[in-house]
């Protein structure tokens, strides 16, 4: 321990000295590689309260302390107030190691420098996953501040027994005119179809994404929201007019309801199906095991052939080492850990359902309902994370969401609402 | 009036030089004190607030700094509805608190303060809403009235049937404010009822002796003695109408969309991720709307005072 502190001091040290090059250089690699066996206290912030992650998480955290003998203090944060105080947290005195998106979220942090550089823990982590995950991980500047989790993924998801129950067959339906039957038939016996929420003003960001990837294909979508093509653009209103045609089977409170307010219409069988990413399992198993094993998931149907079901939202969740945490190193390491198959391993076997983001591990403790996700996920080609991920925070959460929002209001506003998103991007700050 | 002001000068020269070190040192504390730490954690930040708001920057690096000029105003006031929509807002809420909340606080206060049957009841159970923070008062009314709580349940509704009180904007900002002014009212009575116990008695029997009706009584009497309350109760009438924010962000979360507020826009803008200093901007908006006013009307109440 006592080397790794003179190790930081001494670079420290030379750092500020600012002599020549390569010495220094050749100096950091050695004691960076001690940095393997970085041992000392460290501390872990967790982006969530919720009862069935922190049993995952301190799963994670003890595994990592029977392993090393660190000790880790384990910090958990409700998930919004987390976020929104991040770029604070970060500047203080953050959590060696803690939960984070990745994507643009994390591809911002990483910018201002407050991310530390992962790259070396990923040559030890790189043929456990695929270049996908990689690719997510990376920062603009080609350097990995991230270490993947788990994801999942955004599909439609109903109830085996309840469509038995109507005689309907959810996984043989191929196109969203086969979806509007089965709405339909689920509407005749008294049952919401799709059931929404967007009381957050980020739910049906999901049904966006979905619908857009569907009827323009992925590279208009991704165009869009990096502001290459207009929200003007009929396109955006072919969208839009396609999710009308779900308004009938939608139950009318979409504003009045949060994720978890269109979840429940799901638990409670007063919904058919509902849009959303597969973590809400986890909450399925809170209420009991049956209703775990009732749920089940599909991709959302195709709409246009051209572009078949070859998208989908499977946001990445995983971790970030914080560059000014207090063991940054010993931070380096816990995060090698929880990225490893063996990390992993010790959060599946919490027992809490989770979906691997490492190419390695062994799924066949994986039950059907994730090895349905891994179904899904694997018809999908192209992979996006989600709109809020996707796109400027500033333009994500200030301007879609309540534009969004307003269309749920009044669907007639369609063209209003798009010229209005596109005069909020144009005026956007540069970044 | 010149001579008395001379005579108050003389008076004060004379104690100052009675002030040993001691007094002085003590004396200088506790001005200095807190004028240090008033200037250090509100007037710094505010003016740091205002030179922000022109400039684009993420808050994290100084050398990031740029200058934006106006266009993060232009920004607000050209291409975000939701300002606009935000500020008719607060306008709305400064209107049902100052003709409908306000009132009623004083309603009940002179009420109460006449002794009315059960007056006791009436002000313990009026005031309890202020004891609770508007945080509280929040979450409380969130489970009273969202789609699987208290109220719905009552009525027999599920959540897919339920009474839109939060989702439906004909009359969800009017449910924000009446939550509000659940606790407005209280806070107003107690404030205007400490003012009447201070009211001379006798002032009433004479008015009452002269043959004034209640509400003459009441408007001509009371009112006008009541004077240093009235400013200070509208004062706090515009301030936590321009202010609001809890209860908005409570139940409505981040995004604060479906009842826009000012308050909301300039969390929303300022904290996360944001790119530019809008948000700064935006509490620059608020501030000169809640300081002009009061100032302004302050003044010209003082200057009536002085003559």
């Amino acid at each position: 321990m006592s080397v790794e502190k003179n190790g930081v001091s001494r670079r420290t040290l030379i750092k500020g000295a600012a002599l020549g090059g390569v010495g220094i250089a050749g100096g950091a690699t050695v004691l960076s590689s001690c940095g393997s066996q970085a041992e000392g206290p460290m501390s872990f912030g967790a982006r969530t309260v919720d009862e069935s992650p922190t049993k995952q998480l301190k799963a994670l955290v003890a595994a990592y302390e029977a392993k090393t003998g660190n000790t880790v203090t384990y910090n958990a944060t409700e998930s919004n107030a987390f976020q929104n105080n991040l770029s604070q947290y970060l500047q203080g005195t953050p959590d060696d190691t803690f939960q984070w998106m990745a994507g643009y979220r994390m591809q911002f942090f990483a910018e201002q420098g407050l991310l530390a550089d992962l790259s070396d823990v990923w040559t030890d982590l790189d043929d456990q996953y695929d270049s996908s995950y990689k690719i997510a991980s990376t920062g603009t500047d080609g350097k990995q501040y991230f270490v993947p989790q788990s994801w999942y993924p955004w599909g439609l998801h109903y109830r085996k027994s309840m469509v038995a129950e109507l005689g309907l067959d959810p996984e043989n339906i191929a196109t969203f005119d086969d979806l509007l039957k089965m709405y339909d038939a689920m509407s005749k016996k008294g049952i919401v179809g799709f059931a929404a929420g967007d009381k957050g003003g980020w739910e049906a960001m999901g049904t966006f994404d979905i619908i857009n990837a569907r009827v323009n294909g992925y590279q208009f979508h991704v165009d869009l929201l990096a502001g290459r093509e207009k929200w003007t653009d009929q396109r955006v209103l072919d969208v839009f007019a396609q999710w009308e045609l779900l308004l009938p089977y939608t139950n009318k409170n979409v504003l009045d309801l949060e994720w978890d307010g269109a979840m429940q219409l799901l638990l409670q069988r007063k919904a058919g199906s509902t849009l959303m990413g597969s973590w809400f399992g986890a909450n399925f198993k809170e209420q009991s095991q049956a209703d775990y094993d009732d749920l089940w998931i599909i991709p959302f149907p195709e709409i246009n052939p051209e572009h078949g079901v070859d998208t989908i939202d499977a946001p990445i969740d995983g971790f970030c080492v914080a560059a000014n945490g207090a063991n940054t190193e010993v931070g380096k390491d816990f995060i090698k850990f929880a990225g490893d198959k063996e990390g992993m391993q010790a959060m599946l076997d919490s027992g809490i359902p989770m979906t691997s983001a490492n190419k390695n591990q062994d799924t066949s403790t994986y039950d059907a309902f994730q090895k349905q996700q891994l179904n899904v996920m694997s018809q999908a080609k192209y992979i996006t994370q989600f709109l809020d991920r996707d796109t400027r925070p500033d333009f994500a959460g200030p301007v879609v969401g309540p534009a969004i929002q307003a269309w749920y209001k009044n669907p007639k506003d369609v063209n209003k609402i798009v010229d209005s998103m596109q005069a909020q991007w144009d005026a956007l700050p540069p970044l | 009036m010149n001579s008395t002001a001379i005579n108050d000068r003389d008076k004060k020269v004379n104690r100052r030089r009675a002030f040993s070190r001691q007094d002085r040192f003590t004396l200088g504390a506790f001005i200095g004190l807190p004028t240090a730490l008033h200037i250090i954690l509100v007037w710094i930040p505010a003016l740091a607030t205002i030179a922000l708001s022109f400039t684009y920057w993420t808050g994290i690096h100084f050398s990031d700094i740029r200058w934006a000029g106006l266009a993060n105003y232009e920004n607000i006031f050209q291409s975000t509805p939701l300002f606009w929509e935000a500020l008719k807002n607060n306008v709305v809420w400064l209107l049902w608190f100052g003709l409908i909340a306000t009132p009623l606080g004083v309603l009940l206060a002179y009420q109460i303060d006449r002794q009315i049957r059960g007056h006791a009841f009436y002000q313990t159970a009026f005031y309890i809403p202020v004891v609770l923070s508007l945080a509280v008062t929040g979450i409380i009314w969130n489970f009273m009235l969202r789609p699987d709580g208290f109220v719905n349940g009552l009525l027999g509704r599920d959540s897919l049937n339920a009474v839109s009180f939060f989702g439906d904007d004909r009359w969800n900002l009017y449910v924000i404010l009446t939550i509000s002014s659940w606790r407005h009212i209280g806070y107003i009575m107690l404030l205007y009822l400490a003012g009447l116990k201070a009211v001379d008695s006798s002032l009433r029997e004479a008015a009452a002796l002269d043959g004034a009706t209640e509400w003459e009584t009441f408007r001509k009497v009371i009112l006008p003695t009541m004077r240093p309350v009235n400013i200070i109760i509208l004062v706090i009438t515009v301030i936590e109408s321009l202010r609001a924010f809890d209860v908005v962000y409570i139940i409505y979360g981040t995004s604060g969309a479906q009842v826009p507020i000012l308050g909301t826009l300039v969390f929303q803008n300022i904290s996360g991720e944001g790119q530019s200093m809008k948000g700064a901007a935006y509490a620059t908006i608020l501030f000169i709307l809640s300081i002009g006013p009061i100032i302004a009307y302050l003044r010209t109440t003082f200057k009536e005072d002085v003559k």
